[in-house]
């Protein structure tokens, strides 16, 4: 065979190769969003339960984690207690805020009442919070530094180590 | 009445200007909008589908942007501010039409490096090949001469 046309195969084939290396070996659920490096886009919704303004604003000066989330959505039951157990163990350090959309203040109430909370959660009503933040869909938790710049962005449930992992790129700035 | 509602429960969401500035077009209401609002949809995905346009997708997610878009294009936002707002929130993923032209062209120029190297080998071919009849080994076999004269054309 050509010595030309051989090499250029195996060239061809190398950069096929680590391409799907490079793609396979990425996790999913790390998206890395165009928001990352940026200011927070500010906003101040109601809070459920109080009926309160709550402004993201107001918590500059401490890192936050936002989370955006649904009582239809089975992750998000699952990462409910991690997200509630660290804000409890990490308040007044870390101010953890849940915003939910595409969802009925009743239930949301309903699963805060049963599940239990230790921060405030807000309503999203036509969405546009979410797409502000380019969320694609539920569970997405935000980590912002204490500039309210984001600094990590995770799509799926949180684990403990999730939460700490991402909370660190944000404590770190 | 739903529109002072949401105004009521929603005090104050992110807003477009805060990402593209105020809206550079003019203001469209109407059959115009709705038709607008169809053709800006289907240039955005929908980011939960799959490679569904917003404008074609029935999930929320879908529906919510949609509004965003119609919203938007009746503030007088143009197409390439609707398009780059999006774009801030969720990349270029967002965006059903590549920003990049050499995208487009890649299949295009595929195809002709490949019929490039086809031609190029076909030639290389057909110059390295020998004549038929010098092809033949010379033989001393008497048998196998008169069969070559045979097949090729009986002459002897």
């Amino acid at each position: 065979m050509n010595r030309t046309v051989l090499f250029v195969g195996l060239l061809i084939a190398a950069v096929l190769v680590a391409i799907l290396f490079l793609g396979l070996g990425k996790d999913p659920s790390e998206i890395r969003s165009p928001l990352i490096g940026k200011p927070a886009p500010s906003f101040a919704l109601r809070e459920v339960g109080t009926g309160r303004t709550v402004d993201v604003t107001q918590f500059k000066g401490k890192p936050m984690v936002i989370n955006f989330w649904a009582t239809w959505c089975a992750p998000c039951w699952e990462e409910h207690p991690v997200l509630v157990a660290n804000a409890r163990m990490l308040q007044p350090d870390v101010q953890f805020l849940g915003v939910v959309f595409q969802d009925k203040e009743d239930k949301i109430l309903g699963f805060l009442n049963e599940r239990g909370t230790s921060y405030p959660t807000v309503v999203d009503e036509a969405g546009k919070t979410a797409i502000a933040y380019g969320v694609g869909g539920v569970p997405e938790t935000f980590f912002l530094d204490a500039n309210g710049v984001i600094r990590a962005k995770y799509a799926g449930p949180m684990s403990p180590d999730i939460l700490r992992e991402n909370l660190q790129k944000a404590m770190k700035q | 009445m739903t529109i002072v509602l949401l105004l009521l429960l929603q005090l104050n969401v992110p807003d477009a200007a805060q990402f593209v500035g105020p809206p550079k077009g003019t203001p469209i209401t109407g059959e115009a909008l709705f038709a607008r609002t169809n053709e800006v949809g289907q240039l955005l995905r929908c980011p939960v589908c799959q490679g569904m346009s917003i404008a074609d997708s029935p999930a929320e997610m879908a529906v919510n942007m949609k509004a965003q878009v119609r919203e938007l294009l009746a503030r007088g936002y143009t197409e390439e501010q609707i398009l780059k707002y999006f774009e801030l929130s969720y990349g270029e993923f967002v965006l059903l039409r590549p920003k990049s032209r050499v995208l487009w062209m890649l299949p295009l120029l595929a195809l002709i490096l490949g019929a490039a190297v086809v031609f190029i080998k076909l030639r290389k071919l057909e110059k390295n090949e020998p004549p038929t009849a010098n092809r033949q080994p010379p033989t001393d076999d008497p048998y196998l001469s008169r069969v070559r004269d045979l097949v090729s054309g009986g002459k002897q």
